[in-house]
């Protein structure tokens, strides 16, 4: 290609035009921040990770009382108690795929471990919605079972809310709540990593694209 | 970290920093970009300099990290390409020595350049920079036989936009 082939020869001659940045500057800048993605990746996950275990402790006391009094307060118990060891083994895949991503990698290999944290992150996130939505069918249905033995623990008595139609108003607005929660999750995953990741994605599939 | 190391990739650094400037030139189309990406791609070199060897020169091993942060790493602004900027920032020719036409030719042949996407961009650069196959294709990772041929495919796309 002769245009490009002109070009390359004007290349290296204009050098002298390129801005200079001074020794003191460049000193500076190795105290500044670094804002890549990576960083981001990182920062949005560990965000994620404290959100989904603050969930637990925001659980209000009377919950844990029902789930005592409906009988099941010890599976709830050792099943936290397995899912904070499984959330542990995904905390420690993801700091071995971050601490994989050098710079010094080749373009390929660089990509593919930022690629390999973004699907870490990905099942964690898929854990976490398949428990959501197992738990929540588990304790519904068993509610919905023993939906007498709820109504008097809850008081609905007292509060003037009669017995009759109960069970169905209870576990229609638990599917409602729990197909919202999902959505929003859904949403939010989608926009912070979609939008973090798309030109990356992107990139892969050119380089990709040449080895198929 | 010790003074010395610090001294040693400032120094390094500033007598290579043409490299990463013709990188933040390509990735970038504005000055505010072109610092931020500057200064990004510094901060990755320094933070990966305790593992440089010297295996390899230093301005190699600047090509890699400079091209891995611009393509990967970092987050573009959200400014969108605009033709005008271009111009100002492409580089000049001496006119004295080259006719209105060849110039005029040049800037469009490196504003057909700054449109191709990362990847393609990442190989017209080292091209550019008389890079051979086997260094181009260490650099990105792909086979150098797949690097020509990729480098065929740009070229096409070059003279397609150049003569639509």
């Amino acid at each position: 290609m002769d245009q490009l082939d002109k070009l390359k020869k004007e290349w290296q001659s204009r050098e002298q035009e390129l801005p200079k940045v001074s020794y003191n500057s460049i000193y500076k800048m190795l105290l500044k921040k670094s804002s890549s993605i990576v960083k981001w990746i990182f920062i949005i996950s560990v965000i994620e990770l404290l959100f989904w275990i603050s969930l637990y402790f925001v659980i209000p006391e009377d919950n844990i009382e029902v789930m005592n009094e409906m009988g099941i307060g010890d599976i709830m118990f050792y099943s936290n108690i397995v899912h904070f060891i499984i959330f542990g083994i995904f905390i420690f895949f993801f700091y071995k795929n971050y601490q994989s991503i050098q710079v010094t990698d080749n373009t390929k290999v660089l990509m593919q471990n930022i690629l390999n944290t973004r699907k870490t992150v990905r099942y964690f996130v898929y854990y976490n919605l398949g428990m959501f939505v197992l738990v929540s069918i588990a304790i519904d249905s068993y509610f919905y079972s023993r939906s007498h033995q709820l109504y008097e623990i809850m008081d609905f008595a007292n509060k003037g809310i009669p017995e009759e139609g109960f069970a169905t108003t209870f576990i229609i607005s638990q599917i409602i709540v729990g197909v919202l929660v999902i959505g929003l999750l859904i949403v939010f995953y989608w926009l912070v990593y979609g939008i973090l990741l798309k030109r990356l994605n992107r990139n892969y599939k050119e380089l990709k694209k040449m080895d198929d | 970290m010790n003074k010395e190391l610090e001294h040693s990739f400032v120094k390094q650094l500033e007598e290579n920093q043409n490299i990463v400037h013709k990188i933040c030139r390509l990735y970038t189309n504005d000055q505010d970009s072109h610092n931020d990406l500057f200064q990004e791609v510094t901060i990755q070199l320094w933070r990966a300099f305790p593992k440089f060897r010297g295996d390899s020169k230093f301005s190699t091993w600047m090509y890699r990290v400079a091209l891995n942060t611009a393509i990967t790493l970092y987050r573009k602004s959200k400014r969108q390409i605009n033709t005008q900027d271009f111009e100002s920032i492409s580089f000049k020719i001496k006119t004295e020595e080259y006719d209105d036409t060849i110039e005029q030719q040049l800037k469009l042949m490196y504003g057909a350049v700054k449109k191709l996407n990362d990847i393609d961009k990442a190989l017209v650069f080292l091209y550019l920079e008389d890079k051979s196959y086997r260094e181009i294709s260490k650099t990105l990772g792909i086979t150098e036989v797949n690097a020509r041929v990729k480098m065929n495919r740009a070229k096409e796309k070059l003279r397609k936009t150049l003569n639509p």
